[in-house]
C-alpha cells in the first residue's frame, strides 16, 4: 500500500513542460492534507482489481475536517480558508496595449457584462490508464496514455530522484485526450507501487474517477467592459478573468497567459487591458482542455459583443466585420505579424452560405422559439513567444527504399502521424505504406515539447518537411551521379528519382548505393525551433430551436468556416472541426461538473453529465478558407483547438436571439432563465 | 470463487470453459479470450464502447453477466472482417474517416452491424437512433453516420 507515509514527498507541478520550467510546485503523489474530493490518499497493489478494491474498502482513514471553499470569488476573500500556504490567489497576470482609459472615455457608449463559464470534462472515451515497471532492474518504464512523454520523464525523474536515462516513458495508442492527458495524474502512483512490489503495476481509472480525479477545463468568471463608437468601431476593452484552478496550481498560469495572449489577436482595439486571476479552491483540479483559455474568453467576449450589437442596433456580423483583424495586422503586444490570417473571409463566406441576411424567424407555436447566432474564434499554433517550441525528428532510409520516421509526436486520434507521413511522402515521392513510425517513446525518439497547443502540424510538420528535404538532397546528389543528370532538375515521385530525359533510378537503388558504395547510412536528424506563431480563426453560425414547454434547446443547423492556411488532409480537418462542434455544443448547453455542498462532484457519470449524442447533432456543414500561411508546411496552420472555440458562443448567441434576452451563465439553464 | 461452465459461440468459434460467476461478458472477451478489440469506457452501460452483438442484438457487454449469455452467439469487432477482407462497414469507416482515436469504433461498428443486419437500408434517423448509446468525443458523429449510410449502400445484394 502506498500513502504519503511511504512515498517521496517531493512537490511537483503536474503541468510542468520541461526541465526548470519554474511553475509553482504544490502537488504530491499522496498529500497528507486532502484538498478536494478526488485527491489521492492511498493506493493498493494486488494481483487482481477485485482484491485491490476489497483491500481499499478495508482502509480506515481518520480525517481531521478543515474548512473549505469551493467558489473562486469567495476564495479571494481575506478570511477564506487558505488552500496552499501562499494563499488562494496564484498570481495576477496583466497585459495592456494602447490607452484603455482614454479609449473608454472617448467612446460613445460603454457596455459592461459579467459571465460565468462552466467546468466541463474532456471525456476522452478511454479512461486514464498506465503501467509502471522496474522489475527487470532496468529503467523505470511507464507506459501511459499521455500527451507528453518528455514532461512526464522530467517529473518522474524529479520525484523518484532518478537520472533521466533511467526513466523511460512510452505512449501506446491513446483513446482520445483533448488536454485531459497532458498533466500527470496516476503515473507516479503506479511507479511508487511498482518500486515497492518489484512487479509491473497497472493503474486504470474508472469513468467516475476520471470525472473528479483528473483534470477539467477552468471554470471562469469573465467581466468585460467595452467602449464603442456609434458606428460600431470598438475603441477600448477591459477584460478581467477569475479562473478556478481547483486545489492545485497545475496549469493556472499557462492557461490564463494563453487566454490573455488571444485577447489581443482577434479585433482591432486601440486600448486594451486584460487581467487574470487564477484562484485555488477545494475543487477538482483544472488543467489543459482543448482551447486552453480561448473557450472561456471567446464565449464571454462573443456573447458580450452580440449584446453590444443589439444595443447599437447593428447586425452582429457587421459589428465583427468592422473590427476583426486583417491579414498582416500586428499583434499590438509584440509588434509581430499575426500572419496570413483571414477571419474576415471566414465571416463573409459563412454569412453568405448560412443565409444570414435573408433568414426570417419562422412562425411557430408560442412555446417554440427559433433564433440564429454567430461567433468568431481564435487560437494559436504552438507556444512560440512563451517558451522554446522545439522538436527533433529523425528519418532513416532502408536499403529497400522504405523509411522509418522517429518522432516525439503523439497520435491521440487527431491523426498527426498521418499528416507527418503525408509531408514526408510529398518531399520524397513515397507512399504512406513505405513508412514505419517510431512514435513517442523517450528511449527512441528525439526530444519534443509535447502534444498540445495545436502544434503538431505547425511545428512537427515543419521539422519533418525539413528533415525529409535533407534526405531528398542526398538522394538527388547520388541519383545525379548514377543518372549523369543535372541535380537541380531531378524530381522524386513514385519511389523513383526522375530526370527530365525520362531516365530514372529507384529510391531502393539509390539508398543501396549510398550504403554499399559510399559506405554510409542515409539518415538525417533535424532539430526544429519554431520562430513564428500565427493565428488560426473560425467563424461559426448556428440556428437553434428552444422549446419552452419541454425546456429543451436544439441546435438545428450549424455552419463552421475555418481559416486553416491549407488543409493537408481535408477529411482529417473536417473531422477535427465536427468533433469540436460536438464539444462546443456541450459547452454551451449541458457540460458542467456540479458539486454538492461538500464539494463532491454529483454528476460523475455519462447519465448525469450530458454530452451531445448522434441524434443531438445538428445538420452540419464545414467550409475551409485556404489562402495559405506562408511559413507553414505547405501553407498549413492549426485546427485542433480552434475547431471548438467559436462553437459555444455561436450557439449561445442563437439562444439569446431566440429568447430575446441576455444570457450570462453557462451552460445555459432554461429553468434558471425562466425564474 | 465459484466457477461455472460457459458455452459461447464467439465469432463462429465454440468456446467451452469454466469461468467465475461474477465475470461480465466483457471480462470473458477481453481477459479470457484476449479479444481486446472490445473496449471499456465506463463499465456501467452508458458509453457503448463495449458493444457486441449477442444473439443478433447489440448489447453493452459490460452489463451482461457472462453466464447469463450461456449458449449464446457473440459477435465482436474481431469477427467483423480481416485486414485483407474488411467488412463493408470497416471499409466505409476508413473511407469516410469515421474514426479518430478509435476507442468508440469497435462498439460503433457492432451497433451499426446489428442495425444493418436487421434493416439493410436504414434512414439517417434510424442510424442515429441505433448509435444513440455509443458515445464519441472525437468525430461529432457526422463522418460515422455518413460511413454507415454508405456501407448500407455498398453491401452487395448477397449480403443483404
Amino acid at each position: 500500500m502506498a500513502t504519503c507515509f511511504n512515498t517521496p514527498q517531493v512537490k511537483y507541478n503536474s503541468a510542468l513542460r520541461f526541465e526548470r520550467h519554474g511553475i509553482p510546485a504544490d502537488e504530491l503523489i499522496f498529500s497528507p492534507v486532502v484538498r478536494f474530493v478526488g485527491d489521492r490518499v492511498a493506493a493498493v497493489a494486488a494481483t487482481s482489481p477485485k482484491i485491490a478494491a476489497r483491500a481499499l474498502s478495508l482502509l480506515d482513514v481518520d480525517y481531521e475536517v478543515l474548512p473549505a471553499v469551493f467558489d473562486p470569488e469567495e476564495a479571494l476573500a481575506e478570511d477564506a480558508p487558505k488552500i496552499q500556504p501562499g494563499g488562494n490567489l496564484v498570481a495576477e497576470i496583466r497585459a495592456e496595449t494602447g490607452d484603455l482609459d482614454q479609449g473608454l472615455a472617448g467612446s460613445d457608449y460603454v457596455f459592461t457584462d459579467k459571465y460565468y463559464t462552466p467546468r466541463p470534462s474532456h471525456i476522452a472515451l478511454e479512461p486514464h490508464t498506465c503501467i509502471a515497471d522496474v522489475s527487470r532492474d532496468g529503467p523505470l518504464t511507464v507506459w501511459s496514455a499521455t500527451q507528453n512523454i518528455f514532461a512526464f520523464r522530467v517529473l518522474l525523474s524529479g520525484i523518484f530522484s532518478l537520472p533521466m536515462h533511467k526513466v523511460r516513458v512510452v505512449k501506446p495508442p491513446v483513446g482520445g485526450a483533448f488536454g485531459g492527458k497532458l498533466e500527470m495524474t496516476i503515473e507516479p502512483v503506479a511507479a511508487a507501487l511498482a518500486m515497492m512490489c518489484r512487479r509491473p503495476v497497472k493503474v486504470e481509472l474508472t469513468r467516475r474517477e476520471v470525472f473528479f480525479a483528473t483534470r477539467t477545463r477552468h471554470a471562469a468568471v469573465v467581466e468585460i467592459k467595452t467602449g464603442v463608437n456609434r458606428d460600431g468601431f470598438i475603441q477600448a476593452q477591459d477584460i478581467k478573468v477569475i479562473t478556478n484552478t481547483g486545489a492545485y496550481t497545475s496549469s493556472a498560469l499557462n492557461v490564463l497567459g494563453a487566454m490573455i495572449d488571444k485577447a489581443f489577436k482577434q479585433y482591432r482595439i486601440p486600448g486594451m487591458r486584460c487581467q487574470g486571476y487564477p484562484v485555488l479552491t477545494n475543487t477538482p483540479v483544472a488543467g489543459a482542455m482543448r482551447g486552453y483559455g480561448s473557450p472561456q474568453l471567446i464565449l464571454a467576449r462573443e456573447v458580450h459583443l452580440d449584446r453590444v450589437a443589439r444595443e447599437l442596433k447593428l447586425d452582429p456580423v457587421e459589428l465583427r466585420r468592422r473590427n476583426l483583424v486583417r491579414p498582416g495586422d500586428p499583434n499590438p503586444r509584440s509588434g509581430a505579424t499575426l500572419g496570413d490570417c483571414y477571419p474576415l473571409e471566414c465571416l463573409e463566406l459563412g454569412a453568405r452560405e448560412f443565409g444570414w441576411d435573408t433568414w426570417r424567424r419562422p412562425i411557430l407555436p408560442p412555446h417554440k422559439k427559433r433564433g440564429i447566432g454567430m461567433a468568431v474564434g481564435v487560437h494559436g499554433n504552438g507556444v512560440y513567444g512563451v517558451h522554446a517550441d522545439i522538436t527533433g525528428v529523425t528519418i532513416t532510409m532502408n536499403e529497400d527504399g522504405t523509411g522509418i520516421l522517429f518522432t516525439g509526436a503523439h497520435d491521440l486520434g487527431q491523426g498527426v502521424i498521418t499528416i507527418l507521413l503525408q509531408i514526408a511522402c510529398e518531399v520524397l515521392g513515397m507512399k504512406q505504406q513505405d513508412w514505419s513510425v517510431i512514435e513517442a517513446d523517450t528511449a527512441y525518439v528525439p526530444w519534443d515539447l509535447g502534444m498540445y497547443a495545436s502544434r503538431g502540424t505547425w511545428v512537427i510538420g515543419q521539422a519533418v518537411k525539413r528533415c525529409a528535404e535533407t534526405i531528398a538532397a542526398q538522394v538527388k546528389e547520388k541519383a545525379a551521379q548514377i543518372l549523369n543528370a543535372d541535380l537541380e532538375k531531378l524530381n522524386l515521385s513514385g519511389g523513383r528519382v526522375n530526370a527530365p530525359d525520362g531516365s530514372s533510378v529507384s529510391l531502393r537503388d539509390v539508398v543501396w548505393e549510398i550504403q554499399q558504395k559510399d559506405g554510409r547510412e542515409l539518415i538525417a536528424s533535424y532539430s526544429h525551433r519554431s520562430t513564428f506563431n500565427p493565428t488560426s480563426y473560425g467563424a461559426d453560425f448556428a440556428e437553434v430551436e428552444v422549446d419552452l414547454e419541454q425546456k429543451t434547446i436544439r441546435v438545428i443547423r450549424f455552419l463552421a468556416v475555418h481559416d486553416v492556411g491549407r488543409a493537408i488532409n481535408p477529411l482529417l480537418v473536417e473531422g477535427q472541426i465536427e468533433g469540436g462542434i460536438q464539444m462546443g455544443i456541450g459547452y454551451a448547453l449541458s457540460e458542467d461538473l456540479k458539486l454538492d455542498a461538500a464539494g463532491k462532484v454529483v454528476n460523475a457519470s455519462f447519465k448525469k453529465y450530458v454530452t451531445p449524442k448522434a441524434a443531438d447533432m445538428p445538420t452540419l456543414k464545414v467550409m475551409l478558407v485556404e489562402n495559405g500561411e506562408r511559413q507553414g508546411p505547405y501553407g498549413a496552420k492549426s485546427i485542433g483547438e480552434c475547431a471548438t472555440i467559436p462553437v459555444a458562443p455561436a450557439v449561445a448567441n442563437a439562444v439569446a436571439d431566440a429568447l430575446g434576452r441576455e444570457i450570462h451563465a453557462f451552460p445555459i439553464d432554461l429553468r434558471a432563465l425562466s425564474d | 470463487m465459484a466457477k461455472k461452465r460457459l458455452r459461447l459461440t464467439v465469432n463462429g468459434v465454440l468456446i467451452d470453459r469454466e469461468v467465475e460467476e461474477s465475470l461480465r461478458l466483457l471480462d470473458v472477451l477481453r481477459d479470457e479470450l484476449f479479444l481486446t478489440g472490445t473496449k471499456e469506457g465506463c463499465g456501467i452501460g452508458e458509453c457503448g464502447a463495449c458493444t457486441v452483438i449477442l444473439d443478433g442484438k447489440a448489447v453493452n457487454s459490460c452489463m451482461v453477466l457472462a453466464l447469463s449469455a450461456d449458449g449464446g452467439v457473440v459477435e465482436t469487432v474481431e469477427g467483423l472482417g480481416s485486414p485483407d477482407r474488411l467488412h463493408p462497414l470497416q471499409a466505409s469507416f476508413l473511407d469516410h474517416h469515421a474514426l479518430q482515436c478509435g476507442f468508440c469504433t469497435p462498439g460503433m461498428l457492432m451497433s451499426a452491424k446489428a442495425l444493418l443486419d436487421e434493416d439493410p437500408r436504414p434512414s439517417e434517423e434510424e442510424i442515429k437512433k441505433a448509435i444513440a448509446g455509443n458515445l464519441c468525443r472525437c468525430t461529432g458523429y457526422v463522418q460515422i453516420v455518413e460511413a454507415i449510410k454508405d456501407a448500407a449502400r455498398r453491401r452487395s445484394p448477397s449480403e443483404v
